[in-house]
């Protein structure tokens, strides 16, 4: 455990008091917070240096009913110490009707990523300047990575649904 | 040149020059395209059996769909195909476009390849070796010799049928269709 983590959760926990911080392995800070919270959390971590948005993750707790979503941060320096750090801030979001706010104006390469989550678990980004499709070509009922979502069910219907091409040519000889 | 294909040569020319000069059109979908390097450089230089590749697909008339086809790719794979010139020949490479492979579960990945477009002759393998792509081109020799390998005149003659399972899965197709028998 480093003087850098250290520190930077003494800073967090007395900065904001709904957040908590844990340090959860060696050169990793988790912090839970609400909703509402991740902006001004984000934007202190971006303030003191942790500037490198790596990736947007989300979990689909389908038990708790609840979607996690992870920011996990980087920063960009000299400092080896601060260097290795990953910070995971995370937050939980009920999983009917999932909205939250867009980080695109604290760090703009969060675009793509937000655009995935929308796809692929159906949450939608606020102030977001565009959420189109990103990867996926067909309209899904349930977003396809959420836990509900049966993809066998749905190769059976869709692709199996589909004839092979001699079957289809026998089929309309023979009528 | 071999004395014993002079025979050959002289009775049918066209047969021959198809099957000596394969121009392969490498379709780079999934992991499959890492064997293609070496398969066409130095080490085991698929020129000595007359593969080569070439840029684009209006020069090309192997076509090799190397792994797992997502809907995505499935468009482009479609649009390449119909832009080769006749004779054309479709290699499907690893068991992903066979079955699905791994991914016969995904909710992204199509299983067969062959609903959509007339394959020729399949690779089978996780990951198939780079010889595997010789023996595929030697079969396709003796198939072109026994006028087996007519997977574009069945792409022709049943393009209604490929065209409509292309649209059940892909919605609406944004190119007008390549034959009138819609």
């Amino acid at each position: 455990m480093n003087d850098t983590a250290k520190s930077l959760k003494e800073n967090l926990l007395s900065s904001f008091d709904d957040i908590q911080a844990e340090i959860t392995d060696e050169q990793r800070l988790t912090i839970l917070c609400k909703d509402d919270s991740v902006i001004p959390v984000l934007n202190f971590l971006n303030s003191s240096g942790y500037d490198h948005l790596a990736l947007i993750s989300c979990v689909d707790w389908i038990k708790d009913n609840e979607l996690e979503v992870v920011y996990i941060l980087n920063a960009y320096t000299e400092d080896r110490e601060k260097g290795k750090m990953n910070i995971l801030v995370k937050t939980k979001i009920a999983r009917e009707k999932p909205e939250l706010q867009t980080v695109t104006n604290i760090f703009e390469n969060a675009e793509p990523y937000e655009r995935e989550l929308h796809e692929l678990f159906g949450i939608h980004f606020k102030g977001h300047p565009g959420l189109t499709p990103l990867f996926l070509e067909r309209e899904y009922e349930i977003p396809p990575f959420r836990k509900d979502f049966d993809t066998r069910k749905y190769v059976q219907e869709v692709f199996n649904g589909i004839p092979f091409v001699e079957d289809k040519k026998g089929k309309n000889e023979r009528t | 040149m071999d004395r014993n294909k002079i025979g050959k040569w002289l009775r049918s020319p066209g047969k021959m020059g198809q099957k000596y000069s394969l121009h392969a059109l490498y379709f780079c979908t999934g992991c499959g395209i890492i064997e293609i390097p070496p398969t066409i450089t130095a080490r085991w230089d698929a020129e000595r059996f007359g593969v080569i590749p070439v840029a684009t697909p209006r020069q090309a008339n192997l076509f090799l769909v190397t792994g797992y086809v997502s809907l995505k790719t499935l468009r482009p794979i479609i649009r390449s195909y119909e832009q080769m010139p006749e004779p054309k020949y479709m290699v499907g490479f690893g068991s992903c476009p066979i079955n699905g492979g791994m991914y016969w579960d995904s909710y992204n990945t199509i299983k067969h390849l062959d609903k959509y477009i007339a394959v020729d002759g399949w690779i089978a393998g996780c990951m198939p070796r780079p010889e595997a792509v010789f023996v595929a081109v030697t079969h396709l020799w003796t198939l072109i010799d026994k006028g087996m390998a007519d997977g574009y005149k069945r792409y022709r003659e049943n393009y209604r049928y490929y065209r409509e399972n292309q649209e059940k899965i892909l919605g609406k197709l944004e190119w007008p269709p390549l034959f009138s028998n819609v």
